[in-house]
């Protein structure tokens, strides 16, 4: 009997195993997922932006959908190259890749990035018309302002003309890695316009020749204005008011020659392994709570329009109805094609 | 009779073959294939929209060769290394050779002393001397407040901060290299000379020195590839304006996509590196081959 008992039991503990093989081959089913709603893996850049993305969405948001997202950090430098070097794999390794508005549309001009399909974001008619995209959508954005310490700078500037001048010597800070945006505001300094950089360069040489600091990063940046080595720079005002809350005795003016637009968004890798958890996300990412958190926390403005900003922190990281007026966009296009040649002449030229 | 020794040694050539297998094969996955991989790459050609088309092309290779702000960067590399290699040999020998001479029971603790520089990462190291030689750093705290300076000295993103990073770096590779070698060399030796009447510099010049000649070609080597590759460093102490071959070809590669001219770059850096170390270890070689030889008869080994 015994013999008998175990021989029924192995039978059909192997029909048990089949069974499950067969459902698991034909579904992709396993015991996590019939569990949960997915596995995310989010591309984003480390620090606060990955924190801040796990505390203010990826937990009080998605985790309750029984969704895991997972952060794949690295710069948006080998990000992009991980995206490039992927698409010709049928499945990729990432669910979403957090890059800028130009990266958005460079990645989507090289084919690599999936058409965001808006029915299933239901919160996407709250995004604001500059932020959605066919290709991606804009999370959070901020404007490129002037900061300067009045203590080293006796004149305040107005304009990026102010800024951007030979008069500063080594007062003048420029950050090496934003250097689309460095050129951009010379060249709107010097008669210069969203498609053509070129009148910018000289004035760039003579702030260089007049021994501007070209520093690596923005942390290195926001330590030489804390330091006082350096007096005057142009920066997204989000990044300002973090510097202003850290200590950093610097004021912002909105330059008149227009503010130039930072928006950084998401986008689904067209080869994503889990598209429909990724539009999932990016819904979660536009709800108000979400915005509002990061507005708070990070000091950057919520691409939505139903989102309640309390006003004291409008104030401090938003723009006046004047200064709205002068938010220009980046002409994406121009970028994407003139990028190699930019960067060239900044490294071989500016720098060399 | 002769049969035996046959199978003998085909059998042992088996085992040989065997216990080479296993690296050979890694060593041909990991670094060969990519290496060809990135040969093939380096005749593609760039264009923003679709990063890579595939051709055969050497443009890539002109372009570096012919264009004089690559061409600065990379004998900028080649500068910075020679310099670094040659400082670390100079410092290392005394090092090495206290090492190797010391009674001390001390000694063990002192070769730690060598090593536990090797634990940290080269990044860690750099922000370390980021802290020192800072605006506000403590060499300059140290320099104005004893009055010597009145505004901070930029140390930061020069030449100098490289250089004192990289030999930070490469020191203790010199250091483990040479000290191996010393501690080979026959103490007699060292005696015979001196008590046939050699000064100490003489004996040093004339008798250890060419007997510690593999070390240093071995040191100066190692140095001068690790030198001409080193990223870390540069990057953090040198900043934006003091570009070396690494960082550029990294910058290639990930901030501009452009992968042909990268790839390209990357050999060209490896080729430069190959021949200044085969051209150099062949000098230094055939300067001494006289030297080396000699002091085994001297020792009568």
């Amino acid at each position: 009997m015994e013999k008998h008992s175990s021989d029924i039991t192995r039978r059909r503990l192997m029909k048990a195993a089949g069974a499950l093989a067969g459902v698991a081959a034909i579904g992709g089913w396993s015991p996590a997922r019939a569990q949960a709603g997915g596995r995310i893996v989010l591309g984003t850049w480390g620090g606060d932006y990955s924190k801040l993305l796990s505390k203010n969405i990826d937990t009080p948001l998605m985790a309750p959908k029984k969704y895991e997202v997972v952060h794949d950090i690295g710069g948006d430098p080998e990000r992009r190259a991980k995206m490039r070097a992927e698409a010709r794999l049928p499945r990729g390794t990432s669910d979403l890749q957090g890059l800028s508005a130009a990266q958005m549309y460079e990645m989507n001009e090289a084919g690599l990035c999936l058409p965001i399909d808006y029915a299933k974001i239901p919160n996407a008619k709250y995004v604001l018309p500059q932020m959605r995209y066919p290709y991606g959508i804009g999370h959070i954005y901020s404007g490129k302002v002037i900061l300067y310490n009045p203590k080293l700078i006796a004149t305040p500037p107005t304009s990026f003309a102010d800024a951007l001048d030979s008069r500063h010597g080594g007062k003048l800070g420029i950050i090496d890695i934003q250097y689309q945006f460095t050129m951009m505001a010379a060249a709107l300094a010097s008669g210069g316009s969203m498609t053509d950089y070129e009148p910018g360069k000289a004035r760039l040489m003579a702030c260089r020749k007049a021994g501007a600091k070209i520093l690596p990063t923005n942390e290195a940046m926001a330590q030489a204005l804390q330091n006082e080595e350096v007096g005057i720079c142009i920066m997204w005002k989000a990044r300002a008011v973090q510097w202003q809350k850290a200590g950093a005795k610097v004021e912002t003016v909105a330059p008149k020659e227009g503010i130039p637009l930072y928006i950084s968004g998401f986008v689904i890798p067209k080869n994503a392994p889990n598209k429909d958890a990724a539009h999932v996300w990016l819904n979660e990412m536009l709800e108000p709570s979400a915005q509002e958190a990061f507005a708070e926390d990070m000091g950057y403005n919520a691409s939505v329009t139903n989102a309640k900003i309390p006003p004291e922190t409008e104030k401090r990281i938003g723009f006046n109805a004047e200064e709205r007026k002068r938010l220009i966009d980046l002409d994406y296009g121009y970028l994407a094609k003139n990028d190699t040649a930019l960067k060239e002449w900044w490294d071989k030229t500016f720098k060399g | 009779m002769a049969a035996v020794p046959a199978a003998r040694a085909g059998a042992s050539g088996w085992s040989a073959a065997a216990a080479v297998a296993p690296a050979s094969i890694i060593v041909t996955i990991g670094i060969v294939l990519p290496i060809v991989i990135l040969f093939r790459y380096s005749l593609n050609q760039y264009t923003p929209a679709r990063m890579m088309v595939d051709a055969f092309s050497i443009e890539n290779y002109a372009k570096f060769l012919t264009d004089p702000f690559y061409l600065s960067v990379l004998f900028r590399t080649i500068r910075v290394a020679a310099l670094c290699t040659a400082i670390c040999v100079v410092l290392a020998f005394p090092m090495a050779y206290c090492l190797a001479r010391t009674r001390s029971r001390f000694k063990n603790l002192m070769l730690m002393a060598i090593i536990l520089p090797l634990f940290v990462g080269n990044a860690v190291r750099a922000a370390g001397w980021m802290v020192l030689f800072g605006n506000r750093g403590f060499v300059n705290s140290i320099l104005m407040g004893l009055g010597i300076t009145r505004e901070p000295l930029q140390i930061m993103y020069t030449e100098f901060a490289v250089v004192v990073g990289v030999i930070a770096v490469n020191l203790p590779f010199v250091v483990l290299t040479l000290q191996a070698v010393l501690e080979g060399i026959d103490r007699a030796i060292e005696e015979a000379a001196l008590g046939l009447g050699a000064d100490p510099w003489r004996t040093f010049r004339h008798v250890v020195l060419p007997l510690a000649m593999p070390g240093v070609i071995a040191g100066t080597i190692l140095s001068f590839i690790l030198a001409m590759n080193a990223y870390a460093t540069p990057v953090l102490l040198g900043g934006p304006t003091f570009q070396m071959m690494a960082p550029t070809v990294y910058n290639q590669f990930a901030g501009l996509s452009n992968w042909p001219f990268g790839a390209a770059m990357a050999f060209i850096l490896m080729t430069a590196t190959l021949l200044l170390t085969v051209t150099s270890n062949w000098l230094a070689q055939s300067r001494y081959r006289r030297a080396l030889v000699t002091p085994i008869n001297v020792a009568g080994k």
